[in-house]
């Protein structure tokens, strides 16, 4: 795979929020220039501030995000020779990796075929089977249609209900849905195709046997023009509402033979597709029997990227920046150390009690963060910052790195309570239950955590008392009287 | 002179009484040839303060007073419980909690009115009881009263006392005038001590400061001679400046305690300085047991600077006023009286009120003794039949329930026919026949009002809460609300609780909150927004918060302040639409809307200058619209409800 080396000098970062400052620092550390784009809700947002330049592409909300033509219009604009797409919105589009291509614009990630088929949850399952990997049972895309549903019927008769209805182009555990019967499948199927078809623009859905509660463990590759794929460890995803991650951890606690082949079947599967660039190949895992199976490859760089990193010391991006120049991965097998434990929680303006509702529109009066030894931030939000309407209500990545899983804990109980954040509710008293949590504790969850564990959601919510205090000096001030002691 | 050198031996500390029992404790007060010391914060805070010294000066102190050796620190009781909640915004019980961690060595004393507990009216028997069961768990020394020396209206008390393995300390009130013999007085001690047995201090309770030293000297001498091994725990007030006189006098003719409290704060109705009674009677070779001189002082100087603060609520009139002699207001009421005065403009009338009225009225209602809840009868009466014109008109239920005897019996003689004939009415003897009887109150049910409190918290009630709110219900329960919006407010300063005319722009201060965790607050700008509530930004801890105060509508529709003078309120009255007559709190509505009321029902129940007064419908016909409901503050003037009349 000949390939010609070509240095890139100014990156444009098609994604908004903290990837697009994730993203931005290390493009600054290597001393290239970071071009941002935004719609106009997003204008006062952090990433805006802090990149070299910034490009209004419309008044959003999303569309222009997804808008191929004005990013590449964004980017000859201001010279970009690259385009980092993050995660979301176009980052699985191979239209838009071609539309780089075309325009002679590097796009730091796959090439188009890549994840087109990969991006295709039917097409990937051949392509991993051929490789000898497990993979879940499923259907292939299920027409519009009686055909479709009675191949859905047929599917689900033969392995039994439940079942699951993807989005073929689906990810992001965004277009998953459970279906418990033949009834609720007649009232999902239209359902999943029309969300499939707002989410990733492609209403192809298919259907999939139901795992009872495994555990979510990805593994993080990367591979380069010459041939050379390395992986860089696991992730364990298992804590997830509604397929949503919340918390991820590296490694995932699984025995070394089993995380082995785990290994080998990540770097066959990619090697299968013609895989360039960093992905991660995300399986199922009976947790009982630590039995595994290929659920999908995402062809972008993870959210969770951060826990990877926090545990090598590898720098994802950088990597991912090298790879798209053409150059050769460099790093020994022996660099790529997995020893000790990192956590990421997401620290999202939601309200866990009331099923994660964003509480959105709300401004954070006060925003402090806790620092020290093994805490990475990886945050939009800022005093005075509004936790926006349109768009994720995430307002800061946390990852945390121990030496091992004991110190980790407690490590990401001390920094959760060195947060200060007044205004919208958070995860973060949610998490610090999750830390109380003996199972937890003991590595004892699986995707079915939340469910088994609503104890996780009783926590107090107790003002701070200083705030309480707070409001009576404010009122004595105000009423130039305390009208409470008279 | 006592034989011990050390001090701290001859103290009794709480453990003492847990360990060896009341017996015990009051064998080695009797053993001691000296005396003690009993310092009366809490009368002093009421007397002289208007019962405002917040638990930030009391902690301050807290460290000499636990070091300076009395035998009990008076810190609850009399109207404290009810203002600690109304004004301090502290759990009575949870202060004491707090400050019995400051002062570990030191007995903590309370003043309970018997029946009427805390408060100003009876309580239910089984409520006096889990009062009692609450307190008595911080409380060592329990002095009780009744305002007509009625035995029976304090047995619950003294049975829970015992039970709870506290000293009882029953008390004879004392006062002045040709019934007040030291036979009364001794039979008296002798009706108590059958019902208690020996194991008690009696207090000789001089809430107005009544009498000459010499006077004084004689009672302890007649009570003595009878019960040579009673202790006696004398109790006064400097109101006419001559209570270290009678402390003197108590002492060397036996009293084995006396109260006093801390020079700092003290000033003309309340207890006398410790340090002055100490000198004294050290100089007439009196001991004082257990007392370390130089923590008396440096409590003083802890104190001293914390007095501006309370400025405000010092008398409005400052000086000894030895015409308490006349009217015997008790120390207690003293001030609060003169700032009923200066609020309802009748101050320029108070000699004639004092000074004629009062002694009269005391006179006719039987000569008994003034002090809660008779004080307020007697000074609610005085005032009216001034400011009224005529006596005895629209007189206080209160009143009229004590002279159908619900209080008790009157001790010496019955008000005259003419009294009864001006309250009652021309009907007066046939009420008088067929009422008069002494009051047994009902139980409540306390599972019932349990959750009552509960649906008016919105959340479960501790036993503890219950029991204050069994006190003062709607008070209780603003408190309880305010207690969850504002946290432990007790933690700031009177500096900052009891400021006036706002902080100063860049003003700091550092505030611990009920954690000990200390907090700078800066005080920064402020705004206004359009509907006239303020945002504050204050900085806390280095960051900046805005801070939003919600200010109330005032005139809000329905409920209009009007300028209406008695008249008009009384002709609208009459006229089905019910206006407030005077200012104060709705304590119970008694109709609801829609229902049929008839001439002569009771409405509801307004509570003012501790009284309740009824307020009764002059129309027959249907309730059309309540505008108020119980807990609400009402002013003169403000709607009440309206009656279409039939």
């Amino acid at each position: 795979m000949g390939v010609k080396e070509r240095k890139i000098k100014k990156v444009l970062i098609a994604n908004r929020g903290e990837i697009a400052l994730r993203i931005m620092r290390t493009v600054q550390e290597l001393g290239l220039d970071a071009v941002v784009i935004y719609e106009k809700p997003d204008r006062e947002a952090y990433y805006v501030r802090l990149a070299n330049d910034a490009i209004l592409i419309g008044d959003g909300p999303r569309r222009d995000y997804l808008d191929i033509d004005k990013i590449i219009w964004a980017a000859k604009k201001t010279n970009a020779d690259a385009i980092h797409p993050g995660y979301g919105f176009l980052a699985e589009n191979a239209d838009f990796s071609a539309a780089c291509e075309k325009a002679g614009i590097t796009f730091i990630g796959p090439p188009p075929q890549v994840i087109r088929d990969l991006g295709n949850k039917v097409v990937a399952r051949q392509i991993v089977g051929k490789a000898g990997i497990p993979f879940i049972p499923g259907t292939g895309d299920l027409v519009r249609g009686s055909a479709g549903i009675n191949d859905a019927f047929a599917f689900a008769k033969k392995y039994g209900y439940p079942v699951m209805l993807k989005a073929s182009s689906g990810g992001g555990g965004r277009g998953i849905r459970k279906v418990v019967d033949e009834a609720d499948l007649i009232v999902q199927l239209p359902l999943a195709r029309a969300e499939a078809l707002s989410a990733f623009n492609d209403e192809s859905i298919y259907m999939e046997k139901f795992i009872e509660s495994p555990r979510h463990v990805e593994i993080q590759i990367l591979a380069d023009h010459h041939g050379n794929i390395i992986h860089l460890g696991s992730r364990d995803c298992s804590i997830q509402r509604r397929h949503q991650k919340l918390l991820e951890i590296a490694p995932a606690d699984l025995p070394a033979d089993v995380l082995n082949a785990m290994y080998d079947c990540a770097i066959k599967a990619s090697r299968e597709s013609g895989y360039i660039n960093a992905g991660t190949v995300e399986f199922l895992v009976n947790a009982a029997t630590n039995e595994f199976w290929f659920m999908e490859m995402n062809t972008r760089l993870q959210v969770e990227h951060t826990v990877t990193e926090e545990l090598t010391g590898i720098d994802i991006v950088r990597e991912q920046i090298r790879i798209a120049e053409g150059q050769a991965l460099n790093i020994p097998e022996n660099r790529v150390t997995l020893l000790g434990k990192a956590i990421q929680v997401r620290i999202n303006a939601e309200d866990p009690k009331n099923n994660f509702m964003p509480d959105g529109g709300k401004r954070v009066e006060v925003y402090r963060s806790p620092g020290g030894p093994g805490v990475r931030l990886d945050g939009a939000v800022y005093q005075g910052f509004k936790v926006p309407t349109d768009y994720d209500s995430l307002l800061v990545k946390m990852t945390i790195r121990g030496f091992n899983w004991e110190q980790t804990l407690q490590r990401l109980k001390r920094a959760l309570n060195g947060f200060l954040i007044v205004g919208p509710k958070t995860t973060i008293p949610f998490y610090l239950a999750i830390c109380d949590d003996l199972d937890f504790q003991l590595g004892r969850f699986d995707t079915g955590y939340l469910e088994t564990h609503p104890e996780v959601f009783n926590y107090p919510e107790p003002e701070r008392e200083v705030a309480k205090l707070a409001k009576l000096i404010a009122e004595i001030h105000t009423k130039k009287v305390n009208p409470y002691a008279v | 002179m006592n034989k011990s050198t050390n001090p701290l031996d001859e103290r009794i500390a709480p453990g003492e009484l847990q360990d060896q029992g009341v017996h015990y404790v009051l064998d080695k007060i009797r053993a001691q040839r000296g005396y003690f010391i009993t310092n009366t914060e809490r009368d002093l805070s009421q007397s002289d303060f208007k019962n405002r010294i917040m638990p930030h000066t009391q902690l301050l102190a807290a460290k000499p007073r636990n070091d300076a050796g009395y035998l009990s620190i008076e810190i609850t009781g009399g109207a404290s419980v009810h203002v600690d909640m109304l004004r301090k915004q502290i759990n009575p019980l949870e202060k004491l909690e707090v400050l019995s961690q400051g002062m570990p060595d030191t007995m903590f004393q309370t003043l309970c009115r018997g029946i009427n507990l805390f408060g100003y009216r009876p309580y239910p028997e089984n409520v006096i009881r889990a009062t009692v069961q609450s307190f008595a768990r911080y409380v060592h020394v329990w002095r009780v009263f009744d305002f007509l020396n009625h035995i029976p209206n304090m047995i619950p008390v003294f049975e829970e006392v015992k039970k709870a393995g506290r000293i009882l300390e029953p008390s004879i009130c004392f006062s002045t005038g040709k019934e007040h013999t030291d036979e009364y007085y001794v039979n008296k001690v002798g009706q108590i001590l059958e019902v208690t047995g020996e194991d008690i201090v009696l207090c000789i309770k001089n809430h107005a400061g009544l009498g000459t030293p010499k006077r004084i000297g004689e009672l302890v001498e007649a009570i003595l001679q009878k019960y040579p091994d009673l202790i006696i725990h004398y109790h006064g007030h400097n109101t006419d400046g001559a209570d270290i006189g009678r402390v003197v006098y108590a002492v060397r003719k036996g009293a084995k305690i006396v109260d006093a409290s801390d020079h700092a704060f003290t000033g003309f109705y309340g207890p006398p300085p410790i340090l002055t009674v100490l000198d004294l009677l050290d100089d007439y070779g009196y001991h004082a047991a257990g007392i370390d001189r130089q923590a008396v002082i440096a409590t003083s100087n802890v104190l001293r600077p914390e007095r501006e603060y309370y400025k405000d609520f010092e008398s409005q009139f400052l000086g000894f006023d030895p015409s308490v002699q006349i009217h015997k207001l008790p120390g207690g009421a003293t001030g609060s009286s003169f700032e009923q005065a200066v609020k309802g403009d009748f101050l320029h009338r108070m000699p004639e009120i004092l000074q004629n009225e009062l002694p009269r009225v005391q006179l006719d209602l039987g000569n008994w003794w003034s002090v809660t809840p008779g004080s307020q009868i007697l000074w609610t009466t005085a005032v009216n039949n001034v400011l009224k014109g005529t006596r005895y008109k629209d007189v206080s239920d209160d009143l009229k329930n004590l002279l159908l005897g619900r209080y008790g019996e009157f001790p010496f003689y019955r008000p005259a026919d003419e009294i009864y004939a001006a309250v009652f009415g021309p009907g007066w003897k046939e009420i008088v026949e067929c009422d008069t009887c002494y009051q047994k109150i009902e139980d409540v049910d306390l599972d019932v009002e349990k959750k009552v409190l509960e649906h008016r918290l919105g959340r479960a009630a501790t036993d503890d809460e219950l029991v204050l709110y069994l006190q003062h219900p709607n008070d209780a329960v603003d408190f309880f609300k305010f207690e969850a919006k504002y946290g432990k407010t007790w933690v700031l300063s009177p500096k900052i609780w009891f400021r006036k005319g706002g902080f100063g722009l860049g003003e700091k201060f550092e505030v611990p909150d009920v954690f000990g965790r200390l907090h700078s607050i800066e005080i920064g700008p402020q705004r206004r927004t359009k509907s006239g509530d303020a945002t504050t930004y204050l900085i806390i801890d280095h960051h900046q918060e805005p801070i939003i105060t919600e200010m109330e509508q005032e005139d809000a529709p329905g409920r209009k302040k009007a300028v209406l003078s008695l008249k008009e309120i009384e002709a609208a009255a009459k006229a089905g639409e019910f206006r407030s007559q005077i200012t104060g709190t709705v304590n119970e509505v008694c109709v609801t809307e829609g229902e049929e009321v008839s001439v002569g029902q009771v409405l509801l129940v307004l509570e003012a200058m501790k009284m309740l007064n009824n307020v009764t419908s002059e129309v027959a016909g249907k309730v059309t619209e309540l505008f108020v409901s119980a807990g609400d503050k009402v002013a003169v003037g403000d709607a009440l409800l309206n009656i279409s009349k039939a």
